[in-house]
């Protein structure tokens, strides 16, 4: 019934795919063994993104079908049970009010395991510090679609370095980011999809595939 | 050197404009200029007065070009897609074009709520922008589709906008939106008069829409609008066609005052995969295109994003079309794919001007000017024309000092 789901996932099936979640936990299916399944998945879509074989709109519909399943789900998953594999902190930085491209990324971060704290849009440098400085988190991710996000980008990285929080590794995110950009403001790695996000976040941790 | 006067630079720039148009290859590949937060920036001012006090923008933006000729104008009004608007006036070919690009007073006026302008929702410094959201619910497809100038005009718009949520508020707001309007009229015409003494050939522009862009940006917001692809397919495929007339219909108002040139923005392009694209997208913006070009009009397509996946379908437009400009999509590999066949604009990573040194863009437009000159058809443009406010504007002397040299 699994491996169906998987499929299903794959094949962005979404009403497949969550009736089927829902008739395996109704069934008294194992939940945690259900979100490993759809975490593989996805991580599938990301890679078919990746080859160029799926397009942002696939994207959009996995995190869709993904969030769908988890509804069902995380009600039914013990507090703790579930291991992350790292926290990060992220948002649209300050001046920019775009959502869809953070939220994409989101959705592909908590499928990997890892622990989103999403402090929203437009967000100033010092929201981005307090929020470092109290979650303590593995990863930074700042994301931003129009150019004036680049200045905003590189001002709060060198915030962060300068209040002595140099732990979290920093990734940028969004339309406009390349190489040059990483170079400008002084991030760890840059992307400018939410599968590759994913793939340098997991690099940054140390974390296999 | 004699200086050139106004009108001799004009031609210059209109000859050379005109023969990469037309798939020729000019005196030097013509630059299109370098605009964005940099213009009020540079000129000291906020992004607010920018937006909201045409005075002030007018000289910011002759200050700046004055400083950073090119060979069109890169900076003009501040302006947000504004079509949701063009379409519920469509049947009034005077008015729809007005709305076109929605301005800071006139947000004000209809309170709406697609819009951030700075100074009012976001900060004074901020760039204005575009947010969209969802207006209409998918059981509403069939509206829609029966009627779509109506359902626009009198079920999104007074949802979208606070000022025309009541018919008494309404008839308000239109009169308040007439009014600057108006005002906006002899604004342009002296920043006319400015580009004019600047050298600066007159070239009306005309203004295209993808249809589905319509659903994306105005009604569904752009998430739900690619996720009812796959939900409600038919009736997504539906709308879009209902929509297509319409569009069509303004479209051509926009070039009734004889531009020969239609600029098309798009947004939903890159997010749909080659089948996807060629079921719901292409077919209807290829329409209105096609209008375009039997009038004797060229459009100039922007095509936002990574293209790669679509340039093959721009082969299916008849040869001279226009022109594909292009964001992210190596102009280079796209000059191989659309050679001879469509003009072609971008090439400039706006982060390398923001962060490169004057040497480093005099080496890559060196560079680039070497693959993309020869055969002609080809005008440098920044591929998104946003450049930041802090960008140095050595950099932006040296692209044009190396387009000099090398183009």
């Amino acid at each position: 019934m699994l491996d169906e789901l998987f499929n299903k996932i794959v094949d962005m099936d979404e009403e497949g795919a969550v009736s089927l979640a829902k008739e395996y936990l109704e069934k008294g299916g194992d939940a945690q063994k259900l979100l490993d399944v759809c975490r593989d998945a996805m991580a599938v879509v990301g890679d078919k993104f990746e080859k160029g074989e799926y397009f942002l709109s696939e994207l959009l519909l996995g995190g869709e079908i993904f969030k769908g399943i988890m509804e069902l789900a995380l009600p039914m998953i013990k507090e703790g049970e579930g291991k992350k594999i790292g926290k990060m902190v992220l948002g649209t930085v300050k001046e920019d009010i775009h959502n869809i491209g953070k939220d994409i990324f989101k959705a592909f971060a908590e499928a990997a395991g890892f622990e989103v704290i999403d402090i929203g849009v437009d967000v100033p440098v010092e929201k981005f510090v307090d929020a470092v400085k109290e979650n303590k988190p593995d990863l930074v991710g700042m994301s931003c679609l129009i150019t004036a996000g680049i200045s905003s980008m590189k001002k709060t990285i060198e915030a962060i370095k300068q209040a002595g929080l140099t732990e979290p590794k920093i990734i940028i995110g969004g339309g406009r980011v390349d190489e040059e950009v990483k170079e400008f403001t002084g991030a760890d790695a840059w992307a400018d999809d939410a599968a590759k996000g994913v793939r340098l976040c997991k690099e940054l941790m140390g974390v296999e595939g | 050197m004699c200086a050139k006067s106004p009108d001799e630079l004009a031609k210059e720039r209109l000859a050379r404009i005109e023969a990469a148009r037309n798939l020729e290859e000019p005196d030097r590949v013509p630059l299109s200029g370098i605009g964005g937060d940099i213009i009020p920036a540079y000129a000291g001012i906020t992004q607010h007065e920018f937006c909201y006090d045409y005075d002030k923008a007018i000289k910011a933006i002759e200050k700046y070009l004055r400083d950073f000729p090119s060979d069109m104008p890169g900076g003009g009004f501040s302006g947000l897609d504004g079509r949701a608007f063009c379409i519920a006036f469509s049947e009034f070919p005077d008015l729809s074009p007005a709305f076109t690009l929605v301005s800071g007073p006139l947000h004000d006026a209809l309170g709406d709520k697609y819009y951030r302008y700075p100074g009012r929702e976001i900060d004074e410094n901020a760039s204005p922008q575009f947010i969209g959201g969802t207006f209409m619910q998918p059981e509403e497809y069939d509206q829609l589709i029966e009627d779509p100038v109506g359902f626009i005009a009198e079920t999104i718009l007074p949802r979208a906008c606070t000022n025309l949520e009541t018919k008494r508020k309404a008839m308000a707001t239109w009169v308040r939106v007439g009014m600057e309007i108006s005002k906006a009229g002899p604004a342009y015409a002296e920043l006319g008069k400015i580009l004019a003494e600047l050298g600066y050939p007159s070239m009306p522009m005309g203004w295209g829409y993808a249809p589905m862009d319509i659903i994306g940006d105005f009604l569904r917001g752009i998430s739900n609008a690619v996720l009812d692809v796959r939900r409600y397919p038919d009736k997504v495929k539906k709308a879009i066609d209902a929509l297509t007339e319409p569009v069509i219909q303004y479209s051509l108002a926009t070039v009734q005052g004889g531009a020969k040139i239609a600029m098309f923005p798009l947004h939903l392009n890159e997010y749909l995969s080659p089948k996807l694209y060629n079921e719901f997208y292409w077919p209807s913006l290829k329409k209105v295109i096609m209008r375009f070009y039997e009038e004797g009009v060229k459009s100039q397509v922007f095509f936002e994003g990574h293209h790669e996946p679509h340039l093959e379908t721009i082969l299916e437009l008849p040869k001279g079309w226009g022109v594909a400009y292009f964001e992210k999509t190596d102009v280079v590999k796209a000059k191989e794919v659309l050679q001879g066949h469509t003009c072609i604009m971008g090439g400039i990573p706006m982060s390398l001007l923001v962060s490169g040194t004057p040497q480093e863009i005099d080496d890559f437009i060196k560079d680039l000017l070497k693959k993309m000159k020869p055969g002609g058809g080809f005008i440098l443009a920044a591929g998104v024309n946003v450049a930041p406010a802090n960008t140095p504007p050595e950099n932006i002397h040296a692209l044009i000092e190396a387009v000099e040299k090398y183009g």
